[in-house]
């Protein structure tokens, strides 16, 4: 084993140096880590250098293709988010939420709350969540008064529990191709996991803010966003509608009658393109390549992930990894799940669900003869914290983005209380998975 | 600055055009590489083409050839699939040492050696497997091997869903089990797997259109007896196994505990059919067709989540330091698979594989004499094991 601990250490060595060091971007330091990697793992294992190249160049733009899905997604989603906000339609939207529903401070930030979960309970996606919805909502909370840190940590949790929410958990869809359990009694388990806690963290994060919001004196800052909803009407929210309706309809909708799903990317598209007709006028040659600039950190960040998992599996690290977490007593099990997950969702959450929520599963599920619906949900739980985590941190670093936070630490920090929070509750229905069995339906 | 820029832009548009370039070739190579299965000296009487059994599949990539295998005195039928799953060998490997090797003398054995051939041409991203496995033949040759992808090449289609519904498409049931659903949500990415898209949809996906093919292929044959051959990691419960459909229990059982353990001290477990996993062959093909439905399992280091360095070297071999480690600790019961010799060699998994085979055909004849097949020049197990090389198989 010793020869892969030496195989993960260059790997991580070299990052840290590329990101600190160096200052380099994320994503250029785990290629790097990966291609040093790649060289040091087959080199020690007795590999020829050419045999090396030519299967370290192989496997690391093979990883990079990993994410590709996701990185349509995000790209997509940016143009979206920059569209809506250029065209007046977030101001409309936020002016419209707070004169409706100021009076009940309370209801609003659980309604928002919701708001944020829903793209991410259709996609099994934070970054879904925290992209369309979540900039949906991020002036609506700035407008209420909360700081930007506070809003950016509401976005970034309601994202990671609205991936994990029902009907669609990718976490726990991920785990259960790795154990061929079929996907079905999540329902319950999933709403008990996270629907209680969204209200918590909601109200906990929100509510001593707003609790005393007086909109008369509110009212001169809402000025340029009445004056914009005034003028468009209700034109203005039509690309939220066509949002709305095509995710309803390709998600829930579209696979039961045997149409085929369009695929996020293009459903934000659509949405998109109608924004250019429905407010201000808009430069779509100054507006995409703008969006397209701001995602390509985090773009180049899912690339650099994907070349550093392929070679940490190719040469061994993953494994070393596994076992490492295996090898430890029984009773730490529980804390090596709510810690190694997470940490490991550091490189990928949904990567994390496969090379140790796989693992895990089998253990409190067959092992430990627990339910396993139940023990899946809650690991799907734990893994969605990896979304947090950085260097990668989607959900954290899109939170910020929305919410002109500069550095998406602070929002960590302000969420590491409901994190732990989340962990506890996850942990504690995955060991006592047996006695939430009732909750399994459907 | 701004030319300082402009050249640290070129080098490094440079460099990604020739990554593109090299790789791109790489990958194109495997795109297209055709592995030769030897049909010279065997007894293969005659080919077909999968599209024969649905024209939606004709000039696709999954329109694969059809090995038939006829004795010479009429008897019962089976089908062999192999390469289901790419990224486990065993069950390639067998298939192809059975169309080169088995001799019928009565009845028919039809082989479909690459069944997912889709999922051969490409490897999984994030898995860091190998692209080919190399054998040397008796005579001295190389014969090279795809070592592809659990599921279809996204070239073929694309994108996968959030999640994938499953359906039974237009088939009606004919012996669905009571109280079984016949639709299952499942991961978006399983849409690409051709073991969860029986009983298939003639002009659906790839997958489902291949998937459709092999049922229809089944029903217009009337073939009495489908034996799918897969892997699965040493942490995975269902291993060293068949799977069996309800009606083909009492074939499994009496193979598992008569033909393979007491005869040649082989241990295998018999699994039900889960009835509502829906999609898999044991499952989807006895619902829905006459055919005894089987599924074989055996233990693949190369495709688990504790391995260690990944190569050529670990699918042929077995040998894995992360797998020892695992039956190690926790008494052992981290894996269904004993790995206490540190190893699980492919020579082992493919021997397992077609005498399993073999031992089912057997009995299907037993039980039904009416559907017997004869079959000579079987590899002999120990044999194959002690010679921990199944090139020597290979023509």
């Amino acid at each position: 084993m010793t020869p892969y601990l030496i195989t993960f250490l260059v790997m991580v060595g070299v990052f840290m140096f590329g990101c600190f060091a160096l200052k380099w971007p994320v994503g250029v330091s785990m290629l790097a880590a990966a291609l040093c990697g790649a060289l040091e793992g087959m080199l020690a294992h007795g590999k020829g250098l050419g045999e090396t190249l030519k299967e370290a160049a192989r496997m690391m733009v093979e990883g990079e293709f990993g994410y590709v899905d996701t990185i349509l997604t995000i790209a997509c989603a940016m143009i979206f988010m920059k569209v809506i906000e250029d065209s007046g339609a977030l101001d409309a939207l936020s002016s419209l939420l707070i004169e409706k529903f100021h009076k009940v401070p309370a209801v609003l930030l659980i309604l928002i709350m919701f708001i944020i979960m829903f793209p991410g309970m259709i996609t099994g996606s934070s970054t879904a969540a925290v992209l369309s919805a979540g900039s949906i909502m991020a002036p609506v909370l700035l407008l209420l008064g909360l700081d930007n840190v506070t809003a950016g940590s509401i976005i970034a949790m309601g994202g990671l529990l609205g991936m994990i929410a029902p009907p669609v958990n990718t976490a726990a869809l991920v785990i259960c191709a790795g154990i061929d359990v079929p996907y079905v009694g999540f329902t319950g388990p999933l709403l008990l996991l996270t629907f209680p806690l969204a209200i918590l963290f909601v109200l906990l994060l929100g509510l001593p803010k707003v609790k005393n919001l007086d909109y008369e004196k509110l009212k001169p800052a809402l000025e340029k966003q009445d004056a914009t909803r005034r003028e468009y009407g209700v034109k203005i929210y039509i690309p939220f509608f066509v949002l709305v309706v095509l995710m309803i309809f390709f998600k829930v909708i579209a696979q039961r009658i045997g149409v085929e799903d369009i695929g996020m990317p293009v459903i934000f598209l659509i949405s998109a393109i109608v924004g250019f007709f429905t407010g201000r006028k808009i430069n779509p040659l100054k507006a995409v390549p703008e969006a397209i600039r701001t995602a390509t950190p985090v773009m180049a960040i899912l690339m650099g992930v994907g070349m550093f998992i392929e070679i940490m599996t190719a040469t061994g690290v993953r494994g070393f990894i596994v076992m490492t977490c295996l090898e430890i007593p029984e009773v730490l099990w529980i804390i090596a799940c709510c810690v190694s997950i997470p940490l490991f969702g550091a490189v990928s959450s949904f990567g994390a669900c496969s090379v140790l929520g796989v693992p895990f599963a089998y253990i409190y599920g067959t092992y430990l003869n627990g339910n396993v619906v139940v023990c899946l949900a809650a690991i799907s739980l734990i893994a969605s914290v990896g979304d947090m985590m950085p260097p990668t941190a989607l959900a954290g670093l899109f939170a910020a983005q929305v919410t002109n936070v500069k550095q998406y630490t602070k929002i960590l920090k302000k969420c590491i209380v409901p994190i732990l929070i989340l962990l506890v509750w996850a942990g504690f229905v995955l060991v006592k998975s047996k006695a939430f069995s009732w909750a399994v339906f459907g | 600055m701004k030319k300082k820029g402009l050249i640290s832009t070129c080098i490094i548009l440079a460099v990604a055009i020739f990554m593109a370039v090299y790789t791109g070739i790489s990958f194109n190579k495997k795109r297209n590489f055709v592995e030769d299965v030897v049909t010279e000296g065997s007894a293969v009487t005659r080919t077909e083409k999968l599209s024969t059994y649905n024209k939606y599949l004709a000039n696709t990539f999954g329109d694969v050839d059809i090995y038939v295998l006829e004795g010479e005195e009429p008897g019962g039928s089976a089908l062999i699939l192999g390469g289901t799953h790419a990224n486990e060998p065993a069950g390639h490997m067998a298939a192809v040492i059975i169309l080169e090797q088995f001799k019928p003398t009565k009845g028919t054995v039809y082989v479909i050696p690459d069944i997912c051939k889709s999922g051969l041409s490409h490897n999984d991203p994030l898995e860091g497997t190998p692209q080919y496995l190399h054998f040397a033949t008796k005579e001295g040759n190389t014969r090279t091997f795809h070592f592809g992808s659990r599921a279809s090449n996204p070239i073929d289609q694309w994108p996968d869903p959030d999640t994938y519904l499953h359906t039974s498409g237009d088939w009606e049931p004919l012996h669905l089990a009571e109280g079984a659903n016949t639709t299952q949500t499942l991961s978006g990415s399983e849409v690409r797997n051709q073991n969860r898209c029986y009983p298939g949809i003639a002009d659906g996906t790839l997958t489902e259109r291949v998937s459709y093919a092999v049922t229809n292929m089944i029903k217009t044959l009337k073939i009495d007896m489908v034996v799918d051959l897969h892997e699965s990691s040493p942490e995975y419960a269902v291993n060293n196994a068949i799977v069996a459909h309800e009606r083909a229990m009492e074939i499994a059982g009496m193979s598992a505990a008569i033909t393979l353990d007491a005869e040649q001290g082989i241990k295998i477990k018999v699994e039900p059919s889960p009835v509502n996993l829906r999609g898999l062959t044991h499952r989807e093909l006895g619902d829905y067709t006459d055919t005894f439905a089987l599924l074989c399992e055996v233990g693949n280091p190369s495709q688990g989540r504790f391995r260690g360095f990944t190569d050529e070297e670990l699918a042929i071999t077995g040998k894995d330091p992360c797998y020892k480690v695992a039956s190690e600790i926790h008494e052992g019961k981290l894996l269904y698979v004993d790995y206490s010799s540190g190893d699980f060699p492919l020579s082992l998994r493919v021997a397992r594989h077609i005498t399993t085979v073999a031992a089912l055909i057997e009995n299907m004849g037993y039980d039904y004499p009416d559907k017997e097949i004869l079959i000579d020049n079987v590899p002999d197990y120990q044999e194959m094991v002690e010679a921990d090389d199944i090139g020597l198989w290979l023509r």
